[in-house]
């Protein structure tokens, strides 16, 4: 009933927004450290309930974001907030937040149980029965000081804290670094976990692969900038699909097509990428002879590629 | 060929790392040793020549309590004798504990953080690449007392005298820094290496004083780096077996932190961390819980000094006034120089009380500079993403210090008053409370200036945090020895202090000061709430 209205509606949505604000939301968000621009121009809106993969090369401006996300630095200019909070007042908007930094460093002469202790303590809340049960599945023993972790194991510790507050924001930078295959899988069990109870998830990572597999949408960005934000099959469409005809008769001339680039001819094969909507390319095609057409979308590494390396060309 | 080329290549690489790392400091504190020594050389015909006869210095130097403070006074007639005396104590400490301080830091601390993990991978081995090290501190060290003597010479003293000063108080420094390099392979943290070695020079340091102050037990500082040096006395007997004995002992310490290098893990120290161990939850609920928590170790470290150097002053006590009462005319000497209330068991304890600003204020710095140092390695970024505002926690760490602060003042009034009612001397324990707490401004100014720093220029927090304890008491010792400009030692908070419980308390003056560091902490606060975080 609400909605049969246009006025009712807009009075809808922007109620809706007062009351769901956005987990994450920037404008014109920008760092500059001396001659160096590290992030210029950042509008970002993450969703509450997503979980949102954010992609760069190193250098890019993810850890620098994050850090201005959670008020350990302040920005040149714009604003950013968590659940329609400042983010400088760290007080109020990690209330509802947990955080793992990319290169975790404990107080060495703490012990595991003793950290998460203090952790769960100072925190947004702590999920006790869900935090030994992460304990377990992550196989960490507590009983070692800190000094005494390796990279992977100071890595649980840390993700076990965060996962543990239940906090409707979890901000993770590069969290899975350091484990191994058995541990990444929990990684990505408990993120699922945290999306099944409404969370919300920021992943930077590197872990194409693990993205693919968690994420609803990524962000990529390149020297500061935000040059991407989509969905995962979004951006599958906007980038080449591999395409591989065979053909019974003669192979057609594709060159100049719209859309279509790199022609291979392999005999009664043929190769190429498409970009775009397939239209020009299949009509190309209806006059020849075909026996198959296999197309296969681009993996989110072959993306990132694109944006970075080769595609840069 | 190529090998040789490269393992040279690779040592002179290391040692340009250590260099990077020492010389800045090395440098500061090369010219306060030569400054000092100049500005009281320089002053010595104004103070010796007209406050005092040198028989009268000499005869407040034999007394006991004067000994135990500055050591064993000789040859205080000639400008040489009167420098040595007057600054060789200080300046020994200050090059000795800068020399563990240096060497923890650029050894064990450089491992504790991994960053040798790397250069340890390389074709060096742990001895090789601390040998770099020890080359370069030693070098620091001998720059800045050679310093002291090169100064000294050209002032016109004898150059025997000078050298074999110069050579005392580098090879004081040489031990300590081979005392640090050897903690530094024994214990697996940096925090346990510059403990246990501070240690090593505090017993050092009160057995020259138990040696200095009772004759009988004279001997104990042969045991100790800093009585060898008094023992050389320079000047006057120019000996050089003490100097002997100590350059012995530096290297044997020094050959054993090497030797002892090689057999151990990297990263780990030979006595083995505990691999686990049950959690002790105490204090671990609040940030403020968890800063004292932090604080509690180091300040049963820096209790136990403070506490057993006040010990003895206290045993001391009477020993001053039984002096003054065998030799009234040195009294109304002593009286005459502004000394009126040194012969009261009162205005000796009130003289030594108004040191004790020095080790707290270092204490007080100290705390906020390991805030720095664990913001910058990122441990306190797990507390910073907490719902806890920059100023709670800092709040936490300044509240814990106070505390830390007030323990400390209390443990020395508490541990002169002991001393004092063991040697039946009349200091009631309100009286030693009253002359110790009324430190605090320079302690609070140590405090403010730390805090100051960490708001606004957080990698200098240690040096501007020690500035007013270091600094003012260096300026004041330079305003006694030498004829400086009125406004000069005016700008120390030591000037400011009056001599309680001798004296009744300089109120006006206390609070200014207390006024003054509560400022410059809220400017402080106000730096780091608006700063980017380091790491």
């Amino acid at each position: 009933m609400p909605g049969s209205l246009v006025g009712g509606r807009v009075l809808n949505n922007l109620s809706e927004a007062a009351v769901h604000p956005p987990a994450i939301r920037t404008e014109h968000l920008s760092k500059r450290y001396g001659s160096l621009l590290a992030l210029d121009d950042l509008d970002l809106t993450v969703d509450a309930g997503e979980v949102f993969g954010f992609l760069g090369p190193n250098g890019a401006g993810k850890s620098t974001t994050i850090r201005l996300l959670l008020g350990l630095a302040r920005p040149t200019a714009g604003q950013a907030w968590i659940f329609g909070t400042a983010a400088a007042d760290v007080a109020t908007a990690h209330q509802r937040l947990a955080y793992v930094p990319a290169d975790v460093t404990l107080w060495p002469q703490l012990t595991g149980a003793e950290i998460l202790e203090l952790l769960g303590a100072t925190g947004p809340g702590v999920d006790v029965a869900y935090r030994d049960e992460l304990v377990d599945r992550f196989a960490l023993d507590l009983s070692k000081p800190g000094r005494a972790y390796s990279t992977g194991n100071r890595q649980k510790v840390a993700l076990i804290a965060a996962f543990a507050t239940r906090a409707p924001l979890l901000v993770l930078d590069e969290p899975t670094a350091g484990l191994d295959p058995l541990m990444e899988r929990e990684f990505r069990r408990a993120v699922n976990e945290a999306r099944d109870t409404g969370s919300t998830v920021f992943l930077s990572s590197h872990q194409l692969a693990e993205v693919e597999a968690v994420c609803d949408r990524v962000g990529i960005l390149r020297a500061g900038r935000l040059v991407e934000v989509a969905t995962i099959p979004e951006l599958r469409r906007l980038h080449r699909t591999e395409v591989l005809v065979r053909f019974a008769g003669p192979v057609p001339e594709l060159t100049g097509v719209a859309g279509i680039d790199g022609v291979q001819v392999d005999g009664a094969a043929l190769r190429f990428t498409l970009t775009g909507p397939p239209g020009p390319a299949l009509r190309a095609l209806a006059g020849a002879d075909l026996t198959t057409l296999t197309m296969r979308e681009p993996t989110l590494e072959e993306i990132f590629l694109d944006y970075y390396g080769e595609g840069s060309r | 060929m190529t090998a040789i080329g490269g393992g040279g290549a690779a040592r002179a690489a290391v040692t340009r790392l250590a260099l990077r790392q020492v010389r800045r400091p090395a440098l500061v504190v090369s010219a306060v040793t030569a400054g000092v020594t100049a500005v009281v050389v320089a002053g010595y015909e104004s103070t010796a020549g007209t406050a005092l006869d040198a028989a009268a210095l000499a005869a407040l130097a034999e007394n006991p309590a004067v000994r135990t403070l500055f050591g064993e006074p000789f040859a205080l007639d000639t400008p040489g004798g009167f420098t040595v005396w007057r600054t060789g104590t200080v300046l020994a400490v200050l090059l000795s504990v800068w020399g563990v301080l240096a060497t923890t830091r650029v050894t064990r601390g450089e491992e504790e953080s991994g960053r040798w993990d790397l250069l340890l991978a390389g074709r060096l081995t742990v001895p090789a690449v601390l040998g770099r090290h020890l080359a370069v501190l030693n070098a620091a060290v001998v720059i800045a007392g050679a310093a002291a003597g090169i100064v000294l010479v050209a002032a016109g003293t004898p150059p025997g005298g000078a050298l074999r000063y110069a050579a005392g108080l580098v090879l004081v420094a040489l031990f300590a820094v081979a005392t640090a390099l050897l903690t530094a392979q024994v214990m697996p943290t940096r925090a346990g290496a510059s403990g246990s070695a501070l240690a090593v020079l505090g017993v050092g340091m009160l057995a020259r004083m138990v040696g200095d102050g009772v004759a009988a037990l004279g001997w104990l500082r042969w045991l100790s780096p800093y009585g060898l040096l008094a023992l050389v006395r320079p000047y006057r007997d120019d000996r050089l077996l003490p100097l002997l004995v100590l350059a012995g002992a530096a290297l044997l310490v020094g050959a054993a932190a090497t030797a002892l290098a090689g057999r151990r893990d990297v990263r780990a120290g030979l006595v083995a961390a505990p691999a686990g161990r049950p959690p002790r939850k105490w204090l671990l609920g609040t940030v403020d819980g968890f800063a004292v928590r932090r604080m509690s170790r180091p300040l049963a470290g820096w209790s136990a000094g403070i506490g057993a150097y006040f010990l003895l002053i206290g045993l001391l006590a009477t020993s001053m006034t039984d002096f003054l009462s065998d030799n009234p005319r040195f009294a109304e000497l002593a009286a005459q120089a502004g000394f009126t209330e040194l012969g009261s068991v009162r205005g000796y304890t009130a003289s030594l009380f108004v040191l004790l600003a020095v080790p707290v204020g270092v204490f007080a710095a100290s705390r906020l500079a390991e805030f720095v140092a664990a913001e910058t390695d990122g441990r306190l970024t797990s507390l910073y993403a907490q719902p806890i505002s920059r100023n709670r926690l800092l709040t936490a760490e300044t509240l814990a210090t106070l505390g830390g602060v007030a323990v400390l003042v209390t443990v020395a009034a508490t541990a002169t008053w002991l001393g004092a009612y063991l040697v039946d001397a009349p200091l009631p324990l309100a009286a030693a409370l009253a002359g110790t707490w009324h430190v605090l401004p320079v302690v609070l100014l140590c405090l403010g200036a730390a805090i100051l720093a960490l708001g606004w220029l957080p990698r200098a927090t240690a040096a501007v945090g020690v500035l007013p304890a270091i600094g003012g008491f260096l300026l004041q010792v330079l305003a006694d020895s030498a004829d400086l400009p009125g406004w000069v030692p005016a700008i120390s908070p030591f000037t400011h202090l009056a001599a309680v419980p001798a004296e009744s308390p300089a109120w006006p003056a206390w609070w200014i000061m207390v006024g003054i560091a509560v400022l410059a902490a809220a400017l402080g606060r106000l730096g780091h709430r608006r700063r980017d975080l380091l790491g």
